[in-house]
């Protein structure tokens, strides 16, 4: 990921019709990203608000040059959204749909894998860079401009830890949730990559959660790549061990998944970690009161 | 019915992924329909007489491993023993779970018994083949001689070829048929959405071929909308999770991250959370009733902490759920509410005019409820 990314000129929706996709927009225009049109099947030629809608994202490009695309069309049919998105090489791709098929992200995986796009989530609340750009439905006015990053696996969880650090006076420069979904586009060392490279991003925060092993990629590249201080917190230390069909999670090391071995792993990479979002927030402003 | 006698869903595994657990025998339809072989077989609810020959295998359908160490599965050699069999396996629980179905199949005639699953690698966003020469219960205490590949379709030739040099074949009759077997697996783990497709064993049979001899497979619910699924254990809740009936904290929050971190906060401070509930976005005024009323099941509770960060839910809906759930359950405890985030200041007014007082944050909440704890 590169920075020129965060600078998205002109931002389309697809899916600006339905109820999530036209109450956000309206969002992200009070946040003043630039939204020139939006997509929808068959109401092409109407408006929602002031923004112009169509029936496809070429359509739109025969008007406009595009920078970012933000998905809110239903689950069945995102698959076809990002593909359609990646086709018509859209540099930077947010889909906020939730709950799409693992079948369906296999496919935009390996379409992906050929193309420049770059896709946050699915089942991604977007990426906030306060009083710049709004992509999503990341809530702006929880948001103080700043020099910390959070990136997160949650969506109100990074709400949470972007609130929380507001009041206590200490400002973001990125706030990205890469999605809850298990298989999505960027990952937590995309993030990391491009806040070590920010000179605007003085410390880093890291929301992981219970299950996958994405959180011990995480702490290897930590501990190779990242010279800012990073605070981590994995959710979910009091989830119950779950019930696990077939042999293969654990012959993978399913164990590896629990927040207290993530917590492990992120601290042993020099993290600083805490146990419940509470305490991550008071570490954080006991480093930040000078 | 097949349900767990204590309800904990698999939250550890994954929050947000759902997913469909199917029988043994609902999985090994599936493979059937696929071109994959299994045992002659057929379904037994009572004692009367079998349609098999004997010796017959009687295997509890439950969705859970480790049946067999339990006596979930039993070797039948004479018509005398079905019945008691039959009535015993029925009334066996296997973890907490009864089977309302047993399956009998033909006893096999073993050579080797191998590993064979397909997955899917989250990181890498691809189909991956997991391989074991030796399969059984004990596999997951061998630390070597794995054979992992992410399965290409278009290379399924080699793959055959390598997998079986990897378990000792060396003529090219049980290449050419495992390479048959992957392409039908592959074929049924697409088709059906499948996120898990587990056999274990893998038969080799002293005639020369495979058959699956137990199969464990999960599908992705998320897909349920393309297929008519009409399996009989269906997906576990994610959405709410008991952790203690004798806690003294019930917690409700929006999104699975959030609420893992109320939960968190609450256990840190010493106090002791009941449960974990995710309201997710947009939830209606009504299943969040049903939500609270679901609460009152338990029995220690001194107060409810209502965490809501709204981005694409809203926070006058959450309000109006709160009224509603004072004005119609009158042992509701003290409620600890914290609202941030879209349509916080419609929230607000709804909760002033009804009396109702909301905390700043979070911390706040907790802080509150730990104060009153120690009153």
């Amino acid at each position: 990921m590169n920075l020129e990314l965060f600078q998205a000129q002109n931002v389309i929706i697809q899916g600006i019709t339905g109820m999530h996709g036209s109450f956000q927009a309206r969002a992200m225009v009070e946040a003043g990203t630039h939204i020139v049109a939006g997509t929808s099947p068959s109401k092409a030629g109407s408006l929602v608000d002031e923004i112009p809608v169509y029936n496809t994202v070429a359509d739109i490009q025969a008007d406009f040059s595009v920078d970012a695309s933000v998905i809110f069309v239903p689950a069945p049919m995102a698959m076809d959204a990002i593909l359609e998105a990646v086709d018509a090489h859209i540099p930077l791709i947010i889909c906020i749909t939730e709950g799409i098929p693992l079948h369906d992200m296999i496919e935009v995986r390996r379409i992906l894998a050929t193309s420049e796009s770059i896709l946050i989530g699915p089942n991604s609340p977007g990426i906030l860079v306060p009083d710049e750009l709004k992509l999503g439905i990341i809530p702006a006015h929880l948001s103080l401009a700043g020099s910390v990053a959070i990136v997160s696996r949650s969506g109100t969880l990074t709400y949470e830890t972007m609130a929380g650090l507001s009041e206590r006076g200490i400002g973001q420069r990125y706030v990205i949730g890469i999605g809850g979904d298990p298989i999505h586009g960027t990952s937590f060392i995309d993030c990391l990559e491009l806040f070590e490279h920010d000179p605007h991003v003085s410390s880093i925060v890291l929301i992981g959660e219970v299950g996958g092993t994405e959180e011990l990629l995480a702490a290897d590249y930590i501990a190779g790549s990242i010279t800012k201080p990073v605070y981590g917190y994995v959710a979910g230390h009091h989830a119950p061990a779950g019930v696990q069909l077939g042999h293969a999670g654990a012959i993978l090391g399913s164990q590896n998944e629990s927040a207290a071995a993530k917590t492990g792993a992120l601290k042993k990479a020099g993290v600083k970690t805490a146990t419940s979002i509470t305490s991550l927030l008071s570490l954080i402003a006991a480093d930040h009161s000078f | 019915m097949n349900k767990p006698k204590d309800h904990l869903s698999p939250l550890s595994s994954c929050c947000r992924l759902e997913r469909v657990k199917l029988l043994e025998y609902e999985a090994k339809q599936l493979l059937a329909d696929a071109g994959v072989l299994v045992p002659v077989s057929s379904l037994v609810q009572t004692s009367e007489a079998l349609s098999l020959p004997l010796p017959v295998v009687l295997k509890s359908q439950v969705p859970i491993g480790g049946r067999g160490k339990l006596g979930g599965v039993q070797i039948i050699e004479q018509v005398a023993e079905l019945a008691d069999a039959v009535e015993a396996l029925l009334v066996l629980d296997i973890k907490g779970y009864l089977p309302t179905v047993l399956l009998a199949e033909e006893k096999l005639l073993i050579q080797h018994e191998h590993y064979l699953a397909l997955r899917i690698d989250r990181i890498e966003g691809v189909v991956q083949l997991m391989a074991h020469p030796k399969g059984g219960v004990e596999i997951e205490t061998h630390t070597s001689g794995f054979f992992t590949r992410t399965f290409e379709p278009d290379q399924v030739e080699a793959i055959a070829s390598q997998l079986a040099l990897s378990w000792g074949y060396e003529e090219t009759l049980p290449a050419t048929l495992l390479q048959y077997l992957l392409t039908d697996l592959y074929d049924c783990f697409v088709a059906n959405d499948a996120t898990l497709l587990e056999i274990n064993p893998l038969i080799y049979t002293t005639e020369g071929t495979f058959i699956a001899g137990d199969c464990k497979m999960e599908l992705d619910d998320n897909a349920a909308f393309r297929h008519d699924w009409q399996f009989e254990a269906k997906s576990t809740e994610t959405n709410f999770v008991t952790l203690d009936l004798a806690g003294t904290i019930a917690t409700i929050a929006n999104g699975a991250g959030l609420a893992m971190a109320t939960v968190d906060a609450v256990a840190d401070s010493g106090l002791v959370p009941a449960n974990f509930l995710d309201i997710g976005g947009g939830s209606d005024i009504k299943s969040l009733l049903l939500a609270f009323e679901r609460l009152m099941g338990f029995t220690h509770l001194q107060g409810i902490i209502i965490n809501i960060v709204a981005g694409i839910s809203r926070c006058d809906e959450i309000a109006r759920a709160i009224i509603a759930a004072q004005a119609h359950i009158p042992t509701l405890p003290p409620l600890y509410i914290r609202l941030a985030g879209t349509n916080y200041e419609e929230a607000m007014e709804l909760l002033t005019d009804a009396g109702i007082a909301t905390l700043p944050t979070l911390e706040d909440c907790i802080i509150e409820a730990q104060e009153a704890h120690h009153l």
